[in-house]
């Protein structure tokens, strides 16, 4: 039992893992587009993101698991579950970093632009160099909340039948008629957070060399 | 400071900057209403006034921070903008040189939080400038040293009381070898001993063949560190001229009621 839990587990940081990697750079051009000074665009990443905020991730995860099927009549293989439930997972939480982001970029006070600009640093320069690295340390604590609820938003994934750690746990739950399993699953999703609040509390101190 | 006083090639004779009947409004207010103001090399302007008068917008209009909407702004050879009212165009390329022609010296700073002092001083002459890191980093060795801030090069700027903070900004202007420096109320936050040693400091700047600009309402400061003072009124320069005698024998009635006021 403790050996299939660990075994959909790998699959559960799979999911973890890969929709941080995706979600976090999508949700710099999102933002980016969100303040774009290009009217069309900023409209229409407000509109990604408040789709994307406003409607459950499960059903997100449904509309990326059959709209091949029912739009384009294609067949997906069994192979597709695990890159629909990414690709809900990533979109769903681009949405979100975004406006993280956004509020990060937004609460940087005006002098550190007109500084750069008089320096004579061009716009990416200044973006790269001077806004970003200081829009990192601001959004740190809100980004953490967000990957603490994405290590336990993984187990979504169980309603398009991803065999991750919540799927797997239901199923032996069912077959075994014990609530271990799912006691298991839940200390092993506690341990997953501990051990990400300290990584996350180990960055912060390692920003903390300068206040503003 | 023998890199900066190299580093400055102005020609004497020619203006350092100069804005030719210059035009802003917002929204339908005029905040310049055609002021010309000059700095020649080794000479300090300051451009004094009372609050809304228009001073921070001709200083943010100078800087480029914001533009004007008329009149002709150059930088040496360099004409920035050129146009009647309301049809002003900037040279996009003459900005871009421009800004290496000037250093300003913000009112609240606005050094870099997340880089050392050495850096926030570095930084920009490298990055921007692309010299050489070791040659930038003597300059900006030298810089510190001379500000008193030898000490602090590895701190981060919030470890530092505004007088040292102030004097960073001032060192990561320097370090750009401009020809213009501009201060934003260089002395609102000193107290007297170091409101002297700014004095002396602007005064040595100026004495290397510097242009330097600056926007103040402290008349006592103004009057014994700059060469000549423009009084702004309401958009408009209502009186210029050697700072002694502006502000102790003015001409002007707007003039006298604002220095008699100022007194206090």
């Amino acid at each position: 039992m403790f050996s299939m839990l660990m075994q959909s587990y790998v699959v559960t940081l799979q999911i973890f893992a890969l929709t941080l990697l995706g979600s976090i750079p999508l949700g710099v051009l999102v933002a980016l587009g969100r303040l774009s000074k290009f009217k069309p665009l900023a409209w229409l990443m407000g509109l990604y993101i408040s789709v994307l905020r406003g409607t459950p991730l499960m059903l997100q995860m449904f509309a990326v698991f059959f709209l091949p099927y029912y739009a384009f009549g294609i067949q997906t293989g069994n192979n597709y579950k695990f890159t629909a439930c990414l690709i809900a997972f990533i979109i769903n939480y681009s949405a979100y970093f975004a406006e993280i982001y956004r509020s990060g970029i937004q609460s940087m006070p005006r002098g550190q632009y007109e500084a750069a600009q008089v320096l004579g640093y061009s716009r990416s320069q200044t973006f790269f160099h001077i806004i970003l690295p200081q829009v990192i340390k601001r959004i740190l604590p809100a980004m953490g909340n967000e990957i603490i609820t994405l290590v336990k938003d993984t187990s979504l994934a169980f309603c398009i039948g991803v065999a991750e750690m919540f799927t797997t746990g239901r199923a032996l739950v069912a077959s075994q008629r014990t609530m271990v399993p799912f006691a298991i699953a839940a200390l092993i999703y506690w341990v997953t957070c501990i051990i990400i609040e300290f990584a996350l509390h180990r960055v912060e101190k390692r920003l903390d060399y300068y206040h503003d | 400071m023998t890199n900066s006083v190299e580093a400055t090639h102005a020609d004497a004779s020619r203006p350092a900057v100069w804005a030719r009947e210059v035009y802003k409004s917002f929204s339908g207010r005029t905040v310049l209403d055609g002021v010309s103001l000059k700095i020649m090399p080794g000479q300090v302007v300051s451009l004094i006034g009372p609050s809304g008068a228009g001073k921070s917008t001709m200083l943010r209009c100078l800087t480029m921070l914001d533009r004007y909407d008329g009149g002709t702004l150059s930088y040496g050879d360099l004409t920035v903008c050129s146009g009647d009212k309301g049809s002003c165009v900037y040279d996009r390329d003459a900005v871009k040189k421009a800004r290496m022609h000037f250093g300003l010296v913000f009112q609240s700073y606005n050094l870099f939080p997340h880089y050392t002092v050495l850096r926030n001083v570095m930084d920009a002459p490298i990055r921007v400038q692309g010299r050489d890191k070791g040659e930038v980093e003597s300059q900006a060795r030298e810089l510190l040293a001379q500000l008193g801030l030898s000490e602090h090069a590895d701190k981060v700027p919030d470890q530092l009381s505004g007088g040292q903070q102030q004097r960073v900004a001032i060192a990561r202007a320097l370090c750009m070898n401009p020809e213009v420096m501009y201060f934003d109320e260089a002395t609102s936050a000193l107290d007297p001993k170091l409101t002297a040693e700014m004095h002396d400091l602007i005064r040595s700047m100026a004495d290397r063949g510097m242009a330097v600009g600056i926007v103040t309402h402290e008349m006592g400061f103004a009057r014994t560190v700059s060469d000549r003072v423009a009084f702004l009124f309401e958009g408009r320069i209502v009186e210029e001229g050697q700072a002694e005698e502006v502000i102790n024998h003015p001409k002007d009635e707007r003039t006298r009621g604002f220095l008699s006021m100022a007194e206090d």
